[in-house]
């Protein structure tokens, strides 16, 4: 049991990040980023390339993939999808962009980082043992430890800086953001930077664990579309509901289902199915808290 | 202090604004009357920036404004109370106050000013960490005008403050906005629906009918117009 909760936490905590970056880029832009996944295996790589390559500090290969991932962010919305949102009156056109910067991120990460699964050195030696209760290796902890501190800093940085409540502002009522002088061109590059960032973190802290492939990028948008859905599109407390709910989900289903087979994300997408048909909106579906 | 010449507006192909001309001095409160689809709210638009106009010219303090960005022209000084107050639904009244200041960063300033905010609007102070969607239209109206002198305007534009709030609120709010340009110095540019509330409190008034200014002059004067009368004051005595 405590294991499973553990298992939860950490897994919900990188779920809740990646879903926390998909909801800023939603409900500021009203893009759905199906880029997401790729931008976590991105960031992988980079955390990769700083750590096991050139045999730089974890946290070097965490500050990289965070800065390499905004400026992506950045230019993919100065450059691709500003243009787009300007001139097309659909939003179809945005899924079509992201669905594109998708595969192209694909090819990149093909030709850069090449097609094997990649993973760091451990960074912390020892594993955590309660009684054979539960069970966890240290750099599971710290990694989870760390994901909780970034939503945490997440959060406080939303609801206490200028630039937070900007963004929540915008998502409220963009019109009435505008009139109170809130620069939406600059905000909306701040904010895809920062969702872009946020995936490329998970990225780096998860490539310490599982390491990271090519082949990861397309599932880990659908979860993370499946988080969101779970929470309630464009609301900060939704997507960490929804992430923590989905990691919990996998954690029982990995444990609990294994035995049957491997069917535990079958009773999962049937689950979501009845939930969303009774409750379409998600938990807390409401424009943007 | 405030300008238009000959001043066009379209949305797609259809006309909202078809060459107006018109001027507000500082210190001035005017009024802008006229039914549904006269234009007024075109005309606030295209001074905040929401809208490009498509000929003629807007002057602000002297200088050119229209083509500058909404974000720029409040920098200039000049804010608007959008209609339908527009609140930020999920933010606390404190933090919606403190997006009006979103241009300054003068932190004493904006400790100061929010402060006289909440003395001028005492039932905000009460409500300060309530989200503003659980707020009366009434406290709502009040709290996006806050908002709106928050950012230390020079010339504030109110669209339909008096829409969907309570009768009695209606008097609070025409007082407030009274009070507001005699305490602040602030120019105001009101358009209103209720232009017997629009009249009685502002020095002057334009008419607009499809997109183009009617009628114009001394407020006082308007309201016993007959024509006036006939058209924008429903025929009340």
């Amino acid at each position: 049991m405590e294991q499973i909760i553990a298992n939860g936490l950490y897994l919900g905590a990188q779920y809740a990040l990646i879903a926390l970056g998909l909801t800023l880029i939603f409900s500021l832009m009203n893009v759905l980023n199906f880029a997401h996944g790729q931008m976590y295996v991105f960031g992988g790589f980079v955390c990769y390339t700083v750590v096991a390559q050139l045999g730089m500090p974890f946290i070097l290969g965490l500050v990289a993939s965070a800065l390499v991932l905004g400026v992506m962010g950045a230019l993919i919305e100065r450059f691709l999808f500003r243009p787009v949102i300007r001139r097309s009156k659909r939003d179809e056109s945005t899924m079509l962009l992201a669905a594109g910067i998708a595969f192209f991120l694909d090819a990149v990460i093909l030709l850069l980082f090449g097609e094997k699964q990649r993973g760091v050195p451990k960074i912390v030696n020892g594993v955590f043992n309660w009684d054979f209760r539960l069970i966890m290796p240290y750099d599971r902890i710290l990694i989870g430890v760390l994901a909780i501190a970034l939503i945490a800093g997440f959060i406080l940085f939303m609801q206490y800086s200028k630039a937070g409540r900007a963004m929540r502002a915008l998502a409220q009522d963009r019109m009435a953001a505008q009139l109170m002088g809130v620069d939406v061109d600059r905000y909306s590059m701040i904010g895809f930077a920062m969702g872009a960032m946020l995936a490329g973190l998970v990225g780096a802290l998860l490539v310490t664990i599982t390491g990271v492939n090519l082949g990861m990028g397309g599932p880990t948008s659908v979860k993370a579309f499946l988080m969101i859905m779970i929470g309630g599109a464009s609301v900060i407390s939704g997507a960490i509901a929804g992430g923590f709910i989905l990691g919990m989900m996998e954690s029982v289903g990995l444990s609990v289902l294994s035995s049957y087979g491997d069917v535990t994300y079958l009773v999962i997408f049937a689950t979501l199915m009845v939930f969303l048909a009774i409750r379409p909106q998600g938990l807390m579906g409401k424009p943007w808290g | 202090m405030l300008g238009f010449e000959n001043v066009e507006l379209y949305y797609d192909h259809v006309y909202a604004l078809k060459g107006v001309s018109l001027d507000l001095h500082e210190g001035e409160t005017v009024a802008l009357i006229g039914a549904n689809g006269a234009g007024k709210s075109s005309i606030l638009r295209a001074i905040t920036g929401l809208r490009p106009i498509r000929s003629g010219r807007i002057t602000y303090l002297g200088d050119r404004l229209d083509g500058s960005s909404p974000a720029e022209i409040v920098r200039k000084g000049i804010v608007m109370v959008p209609e339908g107050r527009r609140v930020f639904p999920l933010m606390s009244v404190r933090d919606n106050l403190l997006m009006g200041a979103f241009t300054r960063s003068d932190k004493a300033g904006i400790a100061q000013t929010l402060d006289a905010v909440l003395e001028r609007f005492p039932r905000l102070r009460e409500r300060i960490g309530q989200q503003a969607s659980t707020l009366s239209g009434g406290e709502q109206q009040m709290m996006v005008i806050g908002r709106a002198l928050m950012a230390r305007p020079r010339l504030l534009l109110l669209d339909e403050p008096s829409l969907g709030i309570a009768p009695k609120l209606v008097q609070d709010i025409a007082r407030a906005i009274v009070a507001i340009s005699r305490d602040e110095g602030v120019s105001v540019l009101l358009v209103e629906q209720n232009s017997r509330m629009a009249l009685s409190i502002s020095n002057r008034a334009y008419a607009l009918s499809t997109g183009q200014v009617v009628l114009s002059g001394n407020s006082r004067a308007l309201l016993d117009d007959p024509r006036v009368k006939a058209a924008y004051l429903g025929g009340e005595v």
